[in-house]
């Protein structure tokens, strides 16, 4: 299991809008394809901007971000997005769901882009609920669920699409140690499937799971 | 789930502004729908108004402006008149044929019913009228109706009519012209002086040219001769159209006001709403939307906007058609050109026309802001809040 799926090279984002910014600086980091690994470090120092370099939602001042043999930073635009569609699966910290839609809409929704036909998104999305342990809440709104919920529904919209590669932000950051416990057993799940899962986070629960912890300090990837 | 699905989610959250947009394009599309409607077969029903006349020049009383000219064409029954003192000059006038006539009124069944006084054998001639009941017989004590008025009243040859509180007897029934001519009672010229007590006064002079090529001098001519004024049936048509048109000029830009008005609403709308769902527009990309996706969805947005806006304001304006014209019609001149269904109620090629339009104009209005949120940074949106 030496197969790696994503690898950076010299990875550099600087923000100049009114003054700079060094928002990563020279990462080089790979990741093995079917692993768990968590990006730590303090706020502000450049867990997000990775993670977003990395799934292609956003480019890169200079280096460079591989998905498997693929260079993403010479992809264009379209074709990123099919990638993120098809490949990637996001969950965030908070308001990942679109509000006006129901639990399952939510979940249909990444499928409608794939180019799902609707009868199978429907029993689709009702199948990842299950598994999620929400297929009773799949007509309800995303404001009357709780945090823990929310973050259910997030993963189970991200694997919508069944991509190799799930991308999450702080997703127990706004949750009680028992949810953030509930949805790690998810998680872990989901890995055990065979998924690769990148988590930024700051929870040590969420670490001690993890097969590798890479350490951003000040944009610069530490030695861990 | 599907992308109208979507659209439609999104477009009916903020249910008061989306109330307030479609109602800013439905108020432009009503008017716009008014205005096809009426503009539709105006022209031409103005022309065929005056074909029927039959004469190429109108002889009436001096110093009457275009708007008194008209109650030539529109029947109206304006209180100066031609004596006959000048009826007996421009009828001296070699290579004419004048046909002197009175309009009047009276009321049947207390609805206002025009009765017009003429020589009977010339007018008949000259308008080639034909009977269809009874005889023409016009006389102290006979009148003959024109055939819209017999149908209307449910009037037959025999029956006794009280005309300005004298006793007549309906002699006969004209054939149907498809005119005003069927729409009038018919008195001999003398006794309708008598009864209306207007001395030996016409309300006009209609006049035939035997040589159409000297038009202008004889129209000269009658009037270096009598103390009165000519207008061609050419010059009554123009001054017709340019009365309609100027209405029409009216209401054209009260609509291009109108839609223009809801055009920056619906813009308006679209940028407020792409601003609060920055966020939301993030997560789609993140979900895999690329930016033609994100264009799209905004900009079938602002096309249903045009849809139902479209729908609402060719309802309105249909209904604001209809009930509005018992109250347009209460005026002559807009009674004559109600007359002939000159205003078209339900045309669809009207609504055809307004509901493209609408979806058009919607849609234009929706390019920038599709275009805007098309350009947002995932990233950006994603960290937006
Ligand atoms: N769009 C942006 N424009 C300017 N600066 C930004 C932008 N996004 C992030 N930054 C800056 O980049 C740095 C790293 O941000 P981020 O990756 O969000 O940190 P973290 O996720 O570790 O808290 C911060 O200093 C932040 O202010
Ligand atoms: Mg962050």
């Amino acid at each position: 299991m030496n197969d790696l799926i994503i690898r950076t090279e010299k990875l550099t984002k600087i923000y100049e809008d009114g003054y700079r910014t060094v928002a990563l600086q020279d990462i080089d980091l790979t990741i093995a394809r079917g692993s768990l690994s968590c990006i730590m470090g303090p706020s502000g120092h450049g867990k997000s901007t990775l993670l977003h370099l990395i799934g292609g939602l956003d480019r890169p001042t200079s280096g460079r971000v591989y998905l498997e043999d693929m260079d993403l930073t010479s992809v264009g635009s379209s074709k990123l997005a099919v990638l993120r569609c098809r490949r990637i699966g996001f969950v965030f910290q908070f308001f990942n769901l679109l509000p006006v839609l129901t639990v399952l809409e939510n979940v249909e929704v990444s499928m409608m882009l794939a180019g799902v036909p609707q009868k199978e998104q429907r029993e689709r999305a009702i199948e990842i609920l299950r598994l999620v342990g929400l297929e009773e809440k799949c007509h309800v709104k995303p404001n009357q669920l709780s945090g823990g919920q929310r973050q259910r529904v997030a993963i189970a919209r991200a694997m919508a699409n069944n991509p190799d590669i799930l991308l999450m932000d702080e997703p127990t950051g706004n949750l009680d140690s028992k949810s953030e416990q509930e949805l790690l057993t998810h998680i872990h799940k989901v890995n055990q499937n065979g998924k690769t899962i990148v988590i930024v986070t700051h929870s040590q629960m969420v670490a001690a799971v993890a097969q590798r912890i890479f350490l951003i300090r000040d944009g610069r990837l530490e030695n861990s | 789930m599907t992308r109208s699905k979507l659209v439609i989610k999104n477009i009916t959250r903020k249910k008061s502004r989306f109330l307030f947009t479609i109602f800013g394009i439905a108020v432009g599309i009503a008017s716009l729908v008014t205005l096809l409607s009426l503009g539709a077969g105006l022209e031409s029903e103005v022309r065929r108004q005056s074909e029927q006349l039959g004469a190429e020049l109108v002889v009436t009383p001096k110093g009457w402006c275009a708007y008194e000219q008209i109650s030539v064409l529109t029947g109206e029954t304006l209180p100066e008149a031609i004596p006959n003192e000048d009826v007996e000059k421009v009828a001296g006038i070699k290579g004419i044929t004048a046909i002197p006539y009175l309009v009047q009124r009276t009321a049947l069944r207390n609805q206002p019913v025009p009765v017009v006084g003429i020589l009977s054998t010339q007018m008949m001639k000259f308008k080639k009228w034909e009977i269809d009941k009874g005889e023409y017989l016009l006389d102290g004590g006979s009148v003959v109706t024109g055939f819209g008025i017999a149908r209307q009243f449910e009037l037959n040859v025999g029956d006794a009519l009280t005309i300005r509180g004298a006793p007549f007897r309906l002699s006969g029934i004209l054939k149907e012209k498809g005119n005003r001519d069927d729409l009038a009672i018919y008195m001999d010229l003398a006794t309708a002086q008598r009864l209306y007590q207007v001395g030996d006064m016409v309300s006009f002079i209609a006049v035939k040219v035997d040589d159409i090529t000297r038009i202008d001098g004889y129209s000269l001519e009658i009037q270096e001769r009598a103390n009165v004024a000519v207008v061609s049936d050419k010059q009554l048509v123009r001054s017709v159209l340019a009365i309609v048109g100027s209405v029409r000029n009216t209401l054209q830009l009260v609509a291009a006001v109108a839609i223009l008005a809801a055009c920056f609403g619906i813009i308006n709308t679209m940028v407020t709403a792409i601003h609060e769902r920055k966020r939301e527009i993030g997560i789609l990309q993140a979900l895999g939307a690329g930016r033609e996706t994100i264009f799209s969805l905004f900009l079938y947005e602002s096309a249903f906007y045009g849809f139902l806006g479209g729908v609402i304001g060719i309802v309105g304006g249909v209904i604001f058609s209809y009930v509005a014209a018992p109250y347009i019609t209460q005026n002559e001149f807009t009674a004559f050109l109600g007359s002939a269904q000159s205003v078209e109620v339900f045309n669809p090629d009207v609504v055809g026309k307004a509901m493209l339009f609408s979806l058009l104009v919607a849609s234009l209005s929706g390019i920038y802001p599709a275009f805007q949120a098309s350009r947002l940074s995932p990233v950006e949106a994603i960290s937006y809040e």
